[in-house]
């Protein structure tokens, strides 16, 4: 069962063999729950969120066309349904206030090699959150999911030239907002 | 390229969306350009250190929910099930499986010619076949009934001799065996009005030149009135002037009924 693809196993949801998606669930939930928890950063929402993306799979599987890839479906969903709950909570994570952190992150002084590695980590926390939600999708799609620039152009519904050059701004937008903190 | 043109590829790079040639072409830059290679340290950087954030496991539970909302899910799933959209799906999935559109529009269309060119051929060879099946049947059914009438023609009743006569008709092509039968039966049979139906049919088959001739010789060998007067109507409707020698022939019998003469002479006048 296991050599079936993505989308045979999905069509055969759709023609009522509804426990199949027990071997999508199986294959995607993970990698669903990190772009979840990398966009909200809170588990135990992306948890949930996991849920209702697989849900809403369910519910709409007539969505679903044979011709497209799954994956590309399922990350469709799980945008939406993340930007629902944005919506939800009127808070997006781009206004998350840091100087907190920032404060706390240059006040501290760090010994070794090992609590300077921690604490590079912290501040690039910090510099992705200041990104814009659309920034941010783009480097954890490409970077903690690693979709390839094609797969991304199609979840967004636009071209591989354009998210090649989205990335890029992305991450350079990202390195200053981490040499900002840092210094 | 200039510098500008190097460091717009360095995400390309990092992502491993670039060919061989072109990050080697990178690397040779970087190897020169030391402005290019400390841009290019602090984006890498960023990268490799994107590689080593914390990412948290979901929970082991989160099968098992799931599981319990599949379950919940089927529930309601089997009230409403369509049975159509079981068969669309079929067919969706047969045409996913022949991942190429392309290929199965071409197959598509080569199977529609195929079906197409097979109903617009069948109606020919069908209609060629049923025609012969059609003319064997008959010609079946043309050979038993003569069967039945020469059986017919032996019976006892003068009833099934007539409805023997009467089969003539149906049969499509009468043989001289059919009409000796005839002429016996026109001349011998005891019942006259057996013979004034064989005398129908035969005038019905006239057009034989053979049945033409019979009819003539025939006026000598009757001996009823009746006969007689049928007979020699029938040759004045069939214009037989070699039966005039035979009508005058008939007019010298002793025996001969007034009335039937009258008709006779009436007759021969007509045909001359």
């Amino acid at each position: 069962m296991d050599t079936l693809s993505d989308n045979a196993i999905m069509l055969k949801v759709q023609s009522g063999d509804i426990d199949k998606m027990g071997l999508l669930y199986e294959r995607y939930h993970r990698q669903l729950f990190r772009f979840l928890y990398n966009m909200t950063r809170q588990k135990e929402l992306s948890e949930d969120l996991v849920q209702n993306v697989f849900i809403r799979m369910l519910k709409y599987n007539d969505g679903f066309m044979g011709y497209g890839e799954f994956k590309t479906w399922m990350y469709r969903i799980a945008r939406n349904i993340v930007y629902d709950h944005f919506k939800k909570v009127k808070k997006t994570p781009t206004h998350t206030d840091v100087t907190d952190y920032e404060t706390k992150i240059v006040g501290e002084q760090f010994a070794d090699a090992q609590i300077e590695k921690e604490q590079e980590l912290k501040i690039l926390e910090v510099a992705m959150e200041k990104l814009s939600t659309e920034n941010r999708e783009l480097l954890i799609l490409c970077r903690f999911e690693e979709l390839k620039y094609h797969e991304i152009a199609k979840i967004l519904n636009t071209t591989e030239g354009a998210i090649k050059v989205r990335i890029h701004r992305a991450l350079n937008q990202l390195k200053s907002n981490y040499l900002e903190i840092d210094h | 390229m200039e510098c500008k043109d190097y460091r717009e590829r360095f995400t390309s790079f990092l992502t491993d969306s670039l060919h061989q040639a072109q990050r080697s072409e990178i690397e040779r830059h970087l190897e020169g350009c030391a402005g290019c290679r400390e841009e290019f340290e602090s984006a890498k950087k960023i990268w490799d250190l994107m590689g080593e954030m914390a990412q948290p496991e979901p929970s082991s539970a989160m099968q098992a929910d799931f599981n319990a909302i599949l379950t919940e899910f089927k529930k309601g799933q089997d009230i409403q099930k369509n049975p159509f959209g079981e068969w669309i799906n079929k067919l969706r999935e047969f045409l996913y499986m022949q991942v190429q559109p392309r290929l199965v529009y071409s197959l598509l269309l080569v199977a529609f010619g195929l079906v197409g060119g097979y109903f617009l051929h069948q109606p020919g060879q069908s209609s060629i076949a049923y025609n012969k099946q059609i003319d064997s049947l008959s010609s079946q059914v043309s050979e038993m009934k003569q069967v039945m009438m020469f059986s017919l023609l032996q019976d006892h009743s003068a009833s099934q001799r007539i409805r023997a006569v009467a089969y003539t008709e149906e049969i499509n092509n009468v043989d001289f065996k059919v009409i000796g039968a005839l002429f016996t039966t026109l001349n011998e049979d005891p019942n006259v009005n057996v013979r004034l139906a064989t005398l129908d049919a035969l005038v019905k088959l006239a057009g034989e030149p053979k049945v033409r001739e019979g009819l003539v010789r025939s006026i000598d060998l009757q001996e009823s009135p009746l006969m007689q007067t049928a007979i020699a109507d029938v040759m004045v409707k069939l214009q037989e002037k070699s039966s005039i020698r035979s009508l005058q022939k008939l007019l010298h019998k002793k025996d001969l009924n007034k009335m039937v003469k009258f008709n006779i002479e009436k007759s021969i006048q007509r045909l001359i």
